[in-house]
């Protein structure tokens, strides 16, 4: 039902296919790539585009055309396990506090608002300032900082199916609460954790290159998109091309989640709509 | 008023302390031994014991915590660990640079989003509303630094309109220092102009739907005056909400605005001393950043009832 929907949302259709091309050159980068990411070659140092390097080379003369194709990798695969991440934990807390109520939900819900109290890039910066910047860390760091929006969104949930009629005859019949949570409520929660999850893959791919700008996400030479910015920056006065094309990359691959977003944000929930 | 203030900042006392127990819970998340980590491998013995001594890292846990907070109630965010300057003052000395970004982004980003918004949504399923839905879903997608980057390319390197770097408080003189802050005010604005014009515009097309402004059309009232006088109050309830947690946002933004713009900020002080691993001075500014935040979204909360008379402070 939802692929019914979402064919006739082409504006959704449009993300698809952004967000699949993304999937598609992380997957086959080794064959897209004409240059090996991290090769310095002295003698191309700076040079602008041409037939040999379509993107132009950085300071090193390293190919950025090849380096922003191996930057998709890094940004899908931090993006995608740290919505994972905070999908995780943030369904188990949430479904706890909306399940059992009373101490429990007061700490858990506490805890969300305490984390909520950060600016989210900040808390991740604060995150990465003391557990340093490898790309591991940066999952943690921004799985962490999101799982309070998929806590709310599932303890919301959870508040009001709890209530149905199904919920209370699967307890009258003695299953367990880890059955009810699982297999009756949780399945009820998913159309807004979908929404959720398309959202904040869009953020994390803004937060991961905006680290990585920092210093504090993939260590260079990993061809980050925010690390080739940040290495462009102090060369982009005589060499434009450096700044411009991975720049374009992050904002196609964050405009493929915000649109696939919206449409299914219309199509599931529209309430928010 | 003055009771629903009261059980608000009451409420506010727990979340604060957890948020205190997070910041201080941070530097004990470095791997290895803090001292080390922050004077690095050549520090001498006396460096280190110095250092641990001055965090206090020798005292159990607990006591740490209420060392610390005892300190922070008294303002004592404690000592840079390279400059030895209280940090406080350090911040002190940084916010209003910092504040003045993160107001005139904000000012910025109102002036585009209320109209654009409210035009939207008179102008609803048109070609006009599908470029403005266009234009804000851009404004979502483009990573701030490389909109600063590009906008420092063009508007200060080839066209010469803006100075590239650098700060001058607008207390100073104010149309020299508007001239700074043009560029990474714009640059940060542009994320917070499309959420909030998205809200706006989504917000007035349920207000428009409801009866009260059917019997303003009736009465003649002019197509202007119903939307903005009688639709926009309503409507801006919700977006006031969504101003006050997208502050959150300009003030984490403006950490990488700073940096884009070597303004000197709090942000571009906390990215340096992230560098130099000055762990006190990262924990004051991250609590401090995230205090301002809880209290902007206390005030929002406090003005929602002006917009919104429904929502009432019993």
């Amino acid at each position: 039902m939802i692929w019914k929907k979402l064919s006739r949302n082409w504006l959704g259709l449009i993300g698809l296919a952004v967000i699949a091309l993304n999937v598609l050159v992380a997957l086959m980068a080794p064959f897209i790539a004409t240059h090996d990411p991290l090769q310095i070659d002295v003698a191309n140092q700076a040079a602008p585009p041409s037939a040999k390097f379509f993107f132009g080379a950085d300071e090193y003369g390293r190919d950025i055309f090849s380096r922003v194709i191996y930057g998709t990798r890094i940004s899908l695969f931090v993006s995608v396990l740290s919505v994972l991440f905070a999908t995780t934990f943030g369904v188990v807390l949430g479904a706890a506090a909306g399940y059992y109520r009373g101490w429990a939900e007061s700490i858990i819900m506490r805890c969300m608002d305490a984390i909520m109290s950060f600016p989210a890039i900040l808390l991740a910066i604060g995150i990465m300032a003391v557990l340093g910047a490898r790309l591991i860390n940066v999952v943690i760091a921004l799985g962490f900082v999101y799982v309070p929006r998929f806590a709310r969104i599932v303890r919301g949930s959870v508040l009001s199916v709890k209530q149905k009629e199904f919920v209370e005859a699967s307890l009258a019949m003695g299953n367990s609460d880890a059955a009810i949570i699982f297999r009756h409520i949780l399945p009820n929660c998913v159309a807004p954790l979908i929404v959720q999850a398309t959202a904040n893959l869009a953020y994390a791919i803004l937060a991961e290159s905006s680290l990585s700008f920092l210093g504090l996400g993939a260590p260079p030479p990993a061809p980050s998109w925010g690390n080739i910015l940040s290495d462009a920056r102090n060369f982009m006065l005589d060499n434009m091309w450096m700044t411009i094309f991975p720049g374009l990359a992050i904002t196609l691959a964050v405009l493929g989640f915000n649109l696939l977003g919206d449409a299914l944000r219309d199509i599931l929930d529209p309430r928010l709509n | 008023m003055i009771r629903y203030l009261a059980r608000r900042l009451a409420y506010l006392v727990p979340t604060l302390l957890l948020v205190a127990f997070l910041v201080f819970f941070l530097i004990h998340l470095i791997p290895g031994d803090p001292a080390v980590v922050m004077m690095g491998p050549d520090a001498t013995p006396e460096d280190l014991a110095s250092v641990r001594k001055a965090l206090g890292l020798e005292q159990p846990l607990w006591r740490q915590f209420a060392l610390w907070m005892g300190s922070l109630l008294k303002g004592d965010f404690g000592v840079s660990i390279h400059t030895h300057r209280p940090v406080f003052q350090s911040i002190k000395e940084r916010f209003p640079v910092t504040i003045t970004l993160t107001s005139l982004a904000l000012l910025f980003s109102l002036l585009v989003s209320l109209p654009s918004g409210v035009l939207a949504a008179a102008y609803h399923n048109t070609q006009k509303d599908y470029l403005f839905m266009l234009g804000t879903i851009l404004g979502v997608s483009i990573p701030g630094f490389w909109l600063g980057l590009m906008a420092l390319l063009i508007f200060s390197v080839h066209l010469g309109l803006f100075p590239s770097t650098g700060f001058v408080p607008l207390w100073d003189d104010f149309w020299e220092g508007l001239r700074f802050m043009v560029l990474p005010s714009i640059t940060l604005g542009v994320y917070m102009a499309a959420v909030v014009a998205r809200m706006t515009r989504s917000s007035m097309l349920e207000v428009l739907r409801l009866e009260y402004v059917t019997h303003a059309r009736a009465k003649g009232l002019s197509e202007w005056k119903v939307l903005t006088k009688h639709a926009l109050k309503n409507a801006f309830a919700p977006t006031l909400t969504t101003i006050g947690l997208q502050y959150g946002m300009l003030l984490g933004g403006a950490v990488v605005t700073e940096t884009v713009f070597s303004l000197p900020g709090l942000g571009k002080y906390l990215v340096t001393s992230i560098y130099m691993r000055d762990y006190p001075v990262v924990q004051g500014c991250i609590l401090f950043i995230a205090l301002v935040y809880v209290l902007i979204n206390l005030a929002v909360d406090l003005l929602y009832s002006y917009f919104d008379p429904r929502v009432s402070y019993q």
